[in-house]
């Protein structure tokens, strides 16, 4: 705990940490991204916006994991309100690779996957909402989890988009995903989309069959591949059948996706405009329209600001029915080709990512929709609300690690955290030589 | 002449549409708030089950089709008042759609649609510093019940919102005085385009805007200009209506679905859902069933819906409605007020008009049990102060002698008499008695 | 997305860019937009698609109640004998 200070200013994985270092009386420590709401500190969302908000409430899997007997030791650091691959859009430090730290944790919850991998026995919470858990976990060369949308109430999570939003965990021990999940599964009545799921199937289920589509191999890098199959090598060995499957909706599932999470964060983000919460500093004689604008275009990071024009775009009459209505019909069509899939196998298995974290100085030459793209194996699941699993798998040449990604039907997380553990036993995970 | 209306009504729930905060009037701004109505990151709104069978009560007074599933808009503006910038509304499949009522029982009124939101805080203008927010109003629930442009001038427009209201009122069973205010935004048309006024509050102020709004618009054209498509303001002190911008587009509201409340399947509740009997509905019924008269049907109605089902209870216990109506509209409906204010037992009303048509009572005897049983006096005081209709008649004509040629001159003299004996009897005689009683006095005086 | 319809939808969403900014999200909205063309070619699902999950008819009993201190809950906020403070109106 001492050491933490130290070692966030050579990584930057935490926006904001306890003032008490106390640690005493608590059965473990636990972080949580800056979007979920802690009432014992300030919650900013990685963007410059809300400086100053200190929720007076906490959010509920924030508050399940105190009463179950953890202690929040900070706030991680992230992409502005989920915003990116990268987590380089943060306005309050950008998460440096455990493994390098030229390089990327990923994102948008970069913050919370670096500390997954920097400190011992770990667990942090992480918000997914186009693969912003997976990306970072596989990155760092830790395990995370994003659940079926629903299982973990949504109550203190400040929205990006949400019929996505999707709060899960990421450790590089596999045994505290099982044993956190039902920690902060399960109906909050304050959040009525928790409140249809249904009780955790039977434990201990394996994923006898999976399906590797042959559109996620296409344009993967060379390591990655090689990671990859040597991985299905090792699933062969576990007793899993893997087959080779055509699945041509994946590919409208990532413009479908940044159609539905900018439209809704278009309208999340409409409520900050300088009054009641976070920064309310700019001069209230200017007239409402003036004021609000002034404000927005000050504090509003760049990638806030185009996912704004985008999402406003895609749901304005004459545009709506191109792209927002569409793109629901189209996750509905996403969604019942995935039901069929998992009518012949247990699970859906890819590469999480389709290269090892980049470079910083790569990632600022990036054009938006070369970023964007960077998802195309996270985004469709997520898309879909089904449950999703990044292990590690390999490590590159410098040795970055390389992450594989399982996809279950929906209300099916029990097969993926029995997975976890299993390959945890089969795989040879590498840790970060952490030098403070 | 065509007149549109978008009426917003609060619905009387204890607590707020999304979250727990009351709805009851507050005596400090900003009190009874939550994060919820705030607006607050990470706050979620949960669906209150009351407003939501509200809304489809109204839907079916309002004979629109009741959708089987209903979700959740947002519709994106940005005010001070609006603590999201969002307000959660409903855009497809609003809770009803496709509704006809009938205004005064003759002219149909289509009804567009009926959907359920969320009320905004209130705005207090201060100086030109800056503007004063009570979120106290934040997430109080409405209805807004949009009408095709079937009205057809601004009386009538006034005349379908107190029948809207009056039935509202019933249909949810409002206490007296209980409806907060009715906020309209009025459509209005006399050539081809339309000004909206927004916001206006109250009858007398929708009919005041609209007639102004409807001479403004003739001048126009009668001066050969034209009208603009724009949004108007109701300046309540002037009396006039003013323009404040050119009319917000719907495109800018951007509407998207709510995923936080999900979907409702209403299907089900709404069929176990019964609307009761409209005040004008019940009129018109018991006019058909009852073959009596219109007007005094609706008299009844207007008085009291329960002095209305008395008269039905009366009319089966004395096997004639003519009976049953003469006392119901005389006497009963005369001491109706008392009566119900004192919690009285109907049963002994049906009970006093029986002996009457079973011939066990008299006239007078049946006038006075009636008013001694709803007034809770001694049959005595009643009886002396209603000592014979002639007698006060008489009493009244020798104290002003004048009254017999002024009737001569002018019949409507009359009701000086009427006037008299109703204040001193305090209603038990019905003024057709009195008239025909007044009359044979003074034949025989001649 | 040409640079007007920028301009438009910026100030749709209350948004005041600089002509550095319209010019480049000008440019990169044309991008992401050429690359949601796709769209067009994708079949649809049926049903309702507000959620990825089913969830329907939570609803709460109303019952009111006040569990947060609302002065706690100003605390941060601008405010004027109670009332939160913003911009001008007109």
């Amino acid at each position: 705990m001492a050491s933490l200070p130290k070692l966030n200013e050579k990584y930057s994985m935490f926006s904001c940490i306890t003032d008490d270092l106390e640690t005493k009386g608590f059965r473990f420590l636990f972080s949580a991204k800056d979007n979920l709401t802690s009432k014992d500190m300030e919650t900013r969302c990685g963007s410059r916006i809300l400086e100053g908000y200190r929720p007076v409430f906490d959010a509920t899997a924030i508050d399940r994991m105190r009463k179950a007997g953890g202690k929040l030791i900070g706030k991680n650091s992230m992409d502005e309100f989920g915003f990116g691959t990268f987590s380089t859009n943060s306005a309050f430090g950008v998460p440096k690779n455990p493994f390098d730290p030229e390089r990327s944790c990923g994102g948008s919850s970069g913050g919370s996957a670096c500390a997954a991998a920097l400190i011992d026995g770990h667990i942090s919470l992480g918000v997914s909402t186009g693969g912003s858990i997976c990306c970072p976990a596989s990155f760092c060369g830790v395990y995370g989890i994003a659940p079926t949308y629903g299982r973990v109430s949504r109550y203190g999570l400040i929205d990006y988009g949400n019929s996505l939003d999707k709060i899960g965990l990421i450790s590089s021990d596999p045994n505290k995903l099982t044993e956190f999940l039902p920690v902060i599964s399960g109906k909050d009545p304050k959040d009525p989309t928790s409140c249809a799921q249904p009780e955790p199937g039977p434990k201990g289920r394996k994923i006898r069959s999976a399906a590797v589509p042959k559109e996620a191999l296409e344009s993967i890098s060379k390591d990655v591949r090689s990671s990859f199959e040597s991985s299905l090598e090792t699933l062969k060995s576990m007793g899993v059948d893997v087959k080779l499957t055509e699945m041509p909706f994946l590919k409208y599932a990532m413009p479908a996706y940044y159609v539905l999470a900018s439209s809704e964060a278009s309208t999340n983000l409409a409520r900050y405009v300088g009054m009641r919460y976070g920064r309310q500093d700019g001069d209230l004689t200017l007239k409402f329209d003036d004021y609000f604008a002034s404000f927005r275009s000050e504090y509003f990071g760049d990638e806030a600001k185009r996912r704004i024009l985008l999402g406003t775009y895609a749901r304005m009459a004459g545009f709506r029915d191109r792209y927002y209505a569409k793109a629901l019909k189209v996750r509905l069509h996403v969604i019942s080709s995935y039901k069929k899939v998992f009518a012949g196998c247990d699970a859906v298995l890819t590469p999480t990512m389709p290269f090892a974290a980049p470079r910083f100085d790569e990632i600022s030459k990036m054009a938006p929709v070369e970023s964007y793209s960077a998802d195309y194996l996270t985004v469709p699941p997520n898309l879909a609300g089904m449950p999703q699993l990044s292990v590690p798998c390999g490590y590159d040449g410098g040795g970055m690690p390389i992450g594989m990604q399982l996809v279950t039907d929906h209300w099916a997380e029990d097969p993926l955290l029995t997975f976890a553990a299993d390959w945890e036993s089969v795989f040879e995970t590498r840790r970060p030589e952490v030098s403070p | 002449m065509k007149i549109g209306l978008e009426v917003h009504v609060q619905l009387p729930t204890a607590s707020k549409m999304f979250c727990s905060c009351p709805t009851a009037d507050a005596d400090t701004p900003n009190t009874h708030v939550c994060p919820t109505c705030l607006g607050m990151p990470g706050s979620r709104p949960v669906m209150n089950r009351k407003a939501m069978e509200y809304g489809i009560m109204l839907a079916k007074m309002l004979n629109c089709e009741v959708s089987d599933t209903v979700w959740f808009s947002r519709k994106t503006y940005f005010y001070p008042d609006m603590s999201k910038s969002v307000q959660i509304t409903q855009y497809d499949n609003p809770v009803g759609s496709g509704g006809v009522y009938s205004l005064g029982g003759k002219k149909p009124i289509r009804i567009t649609r009926i959907h359920l939101e969320e009320d905004p805080g209130k705005t207090k203008r201060v100086g030109d510093q800056s503007s004063l927010i009570d979120y106290n109003r934040s997430g109080i629930p409405l209805a807004e019940i949009v009408t095709e442009p079937d009205l057809s001038s601004p009386a009538e427009a006034r005349e379908f919102l107190k029948q809207l209201i009056a039935d509202i009122r019933h249909t949810i069973d409002l206490p007296d005085g209980g409806e907060r205010s009715i906020r309209c935004d009025c459509n209005i048309s006399v050539g081809k385009e339309r000004c909206e006024v927004k916001n206006v509050t109250g009858l007398r102020n929708v009919e005041r805007a609209l007639t102004f709004e409807a001479v403004r618009q003739t001048k126009v054209l009668k001066a050969g200009g034209k009208i603009d498509r724009e949004t108007r303001r109701f300046d309540e002190e002037r009396g006039v209506t003013v323009s404040v911008r050119k009319k917000e587009l719907e495109s800018d509201y951007g509407y998207i679905d709510e995923p936080d409340l999900g979907i409702f399947r209403i299907g089900e509740l709404a069929k176990s859902i019964s609307v009761k009997e409209s005040p004008l509905e019940m009129s018109v019924r018991l006019s058909r069933e009852y073959g009596i008269d219109s007007k005094a049907a609706q008299q009844i109605v207007s008085t009291s819906v329960d002095l209305a089902k008395a008269f039905e209870k009366i009319a089966a216990a004395a096997g004639s409605a003519q009976t049953a109506m003469s006392w119901t509209a005389g006497v009963i409906s005369a001491n109706w007020k008392t009566f119900e204010t004192g919690g009285g037992d109907i049963e002994g009303i049906v009970g006093i008009v029986k002996r009457f048509s079973d011939g066990e009572i008299t006239d007078v005897e049946t006038g006075m049990e009636l008013k001694a049983y709803m007034t809770g006096t001694d049959i005595r005081t009643a009886g002396d102060r209603s000592s014979g209709l002639d007698q006060i008649i008489e009493d009244y004509l020798s104290a002003h002698p004048e009254i017999i040629s002024e009737i001569r001159k002018n019949g409507k003299a009359v009701n000086r008499i009427i006037g008299h004996v109703m204040e001193e009897t305090r209603g038990m005689h019905s003024s057709s008695d009195i008239v025909s009683a007044a009359k044979r006095i003074i034949d025989s005086k001649i | 997305m040409d640079r007007e319809t920028v301009e438009k939808v910026a100030k749709t969403a209350r948004l005041a860019l600089s002509e550095e900014e319209l010019e480049r999200y000008s440019r990169d909205l044309s991008e992401i937009l050429d690359y949601f063309r796709i769209l067009d070619e994708s079949p649809e699902g049926d049903g309702v698609g507000v959620d990825p999950v089913e969830i329907a008819d939570i609803m709460r009993d109303d019952v009111p109640g006040i569990f947060m201190d609302p002065y706690e809950l100003l605390r941060d906020m601008k405010t004027y004998e109670n009332y939160v403070r913003g911009p001008k109106l007109l």
